[in-house]
C-alpha cells in the first residue's frame, strides 16, 4: 500500500469509527456498556494497550474510572485535581501529551497517571465543565502521537463528553426523582397517621366504640373489593371508613355514653354527626371521590326513611351504602351502652329483616359473599370474620344463609 | 492429536482460533477469554486465524491488542492468519502488522518454514 493510499484508508477508518462512536453513544444500551465500548474505540484507534475513562465523582474533586482496560482491577483508583488543574484543562480543551511536559499542571494526578502509564490525556467537557477524562498509554507500535491523532482524539472526547453529560442529567433526575417519591411517601405516611389518629380521636369519644372507625373502614373496602372496585376507589372507601363519624367530635361525649334511651334533644344532637362530618370533610381536598358524601349520607336507609336526607335507595351513593352496612353490622356485634352485642348469627338475622327497607340487596349479597369465602378460607387475606368475637363454622354459615332473599 | 471444535482446534502445544465473522463489539472479548485460558494450560503458540471474519473494526483491534499483550507476558507466540485484504488493510492503518506475524493461511502459520505476509518485530 502507497502512503497515499495509507492515509486515505485510515481516514475511512477513523470516520467509520466516528460514525460508530456517535451510534453507540447515543443507543438505548446500559451506560456501562456504551462508556466501555466507547473506551475500546478509542484504544483501538490509536492502538493503546491500557487505558480508562474516569468520570467526576460528585462533592469529591476526584475523577474515578468508569471504564478500563489493560489495567487489572483499578477500582480504588482517583485522579484528583485541583481546581488549578481543572480551569487550566479547562482551558487548554485539547488532549495533553503527558510524555512532553503537559502534566506539570496536574499536580498529585500526575503520579497516578503515572503509575497506569498514561501517555496522553484527553478532557471530557460540555460547557464550562470538566466531566470526565480519557487516559490512554503509548501506542502498540510505539509510533508517537501526531497532531492528527489529537484532533481525532478531541473529536471522539467531544462524542463521548456527550454521553456522559446525557447520563449525567439522567442521574440527576433519577436523584429529584427519588427525592421526591421519598418526600412523597413521608407526606403520604403523615396523612394516613394523621387521619387514623382522628380516628382513634372519633373512637375514644365512646369506650364502646373503641376500634369502631378501624373496622368500618376494613370491612367497606373488603365489601369494596368483592364488589369490583378499583384499588383506588377501595383506598377512597376505606379512608372514609377511618373518618365517617368525625363529626362526633363535637357532639356531647355523655350523649354518646348514654345508657338509656335518648332525649329528643340529644337525639338531634346524636343525628347531627353525619352532617356536621360533611361539613369538616368538605372543606378538605382530599386525592380520593365521595368521601364527604360518603359521611354525610352512612345513616340514610334505602326505603327513604334514614337520615339526614332521607333519600331512598339509588340516591344514596353507592359508598355510603355499602358504610350503612357495614356500620350498623359492627354496631350489632359489638357491646354498646345500651345493650350487649348480639351474636353473628342474630346479627345476619337483623341484616336479613331489614334487607331493602334498610339495606340495599346490591351490598348485602357481596357483603355475605365476603363472609362466606372468609369462613371457607377461600381469601388470603380475610377481615370481617376474623375482628368477630366468635368462631364460624361453614355448616352453620350455610343453615343461616339459607333463605336468604336472593337478589 | 488433533481436536477441532467449533471455534478452536488444539495440536499438541497449539492452539488454532476461529474467532466470529464480525469482531466489532465488547463481546468479542471472549477471545481474549479463551486465549488466557489456553496459555494458563500451557499452550505456547496460539494461531488465529480470521478467514470466517469479514470485519474487524476499532474495538476489535483494541481487543486482538490485548490478546498480543497477553500472550507477550507470558513469552508465547501469536501468529495471525486467513486475514481478508479490508482486515490486513486495518491492521496496516494500526501499525499492528509490524508487530505480529502474518501467514496466507492456517496451515502456513502452523508451519515453520513459511514466511510471513507481515513484516513482525518480534
Amino acid at each position: 500500500m502507497t502512503e497515499t493510499e495509507l492515509s486515505l484508508e485510515r481516514l475511512l477508518f477513523n470516520l467509520n469509527t466516528l460514525a460508530e462512536l456517535g451510534e453507540e453513544i447515543t443507543s438505548p444500551k446500559d451506560f456501562t456498556r456504551v462508556v466501555k465500548s466507547s473506551l475500546y474505540m478509542v484504544m483501538g484507534s490509536f492502538s493503546s494497550s491500557r487505558g480508562a475513562i474516569f468520570q467526576h465523582e460528585n462533592g469529591s474533586g476526584s475523577y474515578v474510572p468508569i471504564a478500563s482496560k489493560g489495567l487489572g482491577d483499578i477500582g480504588g483508583l482517583k485522579l484528583k485535581l485541583n481546581d488549578e488543574a481543572v480551569s487550566e484543562l479547562l482551558k487548554r480543551r485539547e488532549p495533553v501529551d503527558l510524555s512532553s511536559g503537559g502534566a506539570g499542571l496536574l499536580g498529585a494526578a500526575r503520579e497516578t497517571l503515572e503509575k497506569i502509564d498514561a501517555r496522553v490525556l484527553a478532557c471530557l467537557t460540555v460547557k464550562d465543565e470538566l466531566l470526565g477524562l480519557i487516559a490512554i498509554n503509548g501506542k502498540f507500535s510505539g509510533e508517537p502521537f501526531t497532531v492528527y491523532d489529537f484532533q481525532l482524539l478531541s473529536v471522539m472526547s467531544q462524542h463521548i463528553s456527550f454521553s456522559l453529560h446525557s447520563h449525567s442529567l439522567l442521574m440527576k433526575l433519577m436523584h429529584k426523582y427519588t427525592e421526591n417519591k421519598n418526600l412523597y411517601e413521608n407526606l403520604r405516611r403523615i396523612y394516613y397517621d394523621t387521619i387514623h389518629a382522628f380516628a382513634a380521636a372519633i373512637d375514644a369519644k365512646d369506650s364502646y366504640t373503641r376500634g369502631h372507625s378501624h373496622r368500618v373502614s376494613a370491612y367497606s373496602a373488603a365489601l369494596a373489593r368483592e364488589m369490583g372496585w378499583s384499588n383506588d376507589e377501595v383506598e377512597g372507601i376505606r379512608i372514609a371508613g377511618l373518618l365517617h363519624d368525625i363529626g362526633k367530635i363535637t357532639v356531647d361525649k355523655t350523649i354518646i355514653n348514654k345508657a338509656s334511651p335518648l332525649t329528643s334533644y340529644e337525639c338531634r344532637e346524636l343525628n347531627s354527626h353525619p352532617v356536621i362530618g360533611y361539613e369538616i370533610l368538605s372543606k378538605i381536598k382530599f386525592p380520593w371521590k365521595g368521601i364527604p358524601m360518603m359521611t354525610r349520607n352512612h345513616h340514610e336507609k334505602v326505603d327513604g326513611t334514614g337520615y339526614p336526607d332521607r333519600l331512598r335507595k339509588s340516591e344514596i351513593p353507592i359508598g355510603a351504602r355499602i358504610m350503612a352496612l357495614v356500620d350498623a353490622f359492627d354496631a350489632m356485634t359489638t357491646d354498646r351502652p345500651y345493650r350487649p352485642r348480639l351474636s353473628f348469627r342474630e346479627a345476619i338475622c337483623e341484616v336479613r329483616d331489614n334487607w331493602n327497607r334498610q339495606f340495599d340487596p346490591e351490598v348485602v349479597h357481596p357483603f355475605i359473599s365476603v363472609i362466606r369465602k372468609e369462613v371457607r378460607r377461600e381469601t388470603d387475606n380475610p377481615t370481617i370474620v376474623p375482628l368477630l368475637q366468635e368462631e364460624i363454622d361453614g355448616a352453620s354459615l350455610n343453615r343461616l344463609l339459607d333463605g336468604f332473599p336472593r337478589a | 492429536m488433533v481436536k477441532r471444535y467449533r471455534n478452536f482446534k488444539e495440536l499438541g502445544d497449539t492452539v488454532v482460533l476461529y474467532p466470529d465473522d464480525y469482531i466489532n463489539d465488547i463481546e468479542g472479548e471472549k477471545l481474549e477469554d479463551l486465549c488466557a485460558s489456553y496459555l494458563d494450560r500451557g499452550f505456547r503458540k496460539i494461531v488465529v486465524d480470521f478467514s470466517e471474519t469479514e470485519l474487524i473494526n476499532s474495538i476489535g483491534v483494541s481487543i486482538l491488542i490485548g490478546v498480543i499483550e497477553k500472550v507477550r507476558e507470558r513469552d508465547a507466540n501469536i501468529y495471525f492468519s486467513g486475514l481478508k485484504r479490508v482486515n490486513y488493510d486495518i491492521f496496516s492503518i494500526v501499525g499492528l502488522t509490524k508487530h505480529i506475524r502474518i501467514f496466507e493461511t492456517e496451515e502456513d502459520a502452523l508451519g515453520s518454514g513459511s514466511k510471513p505476509v507481515g513484516q513482525a518485530v518480534l
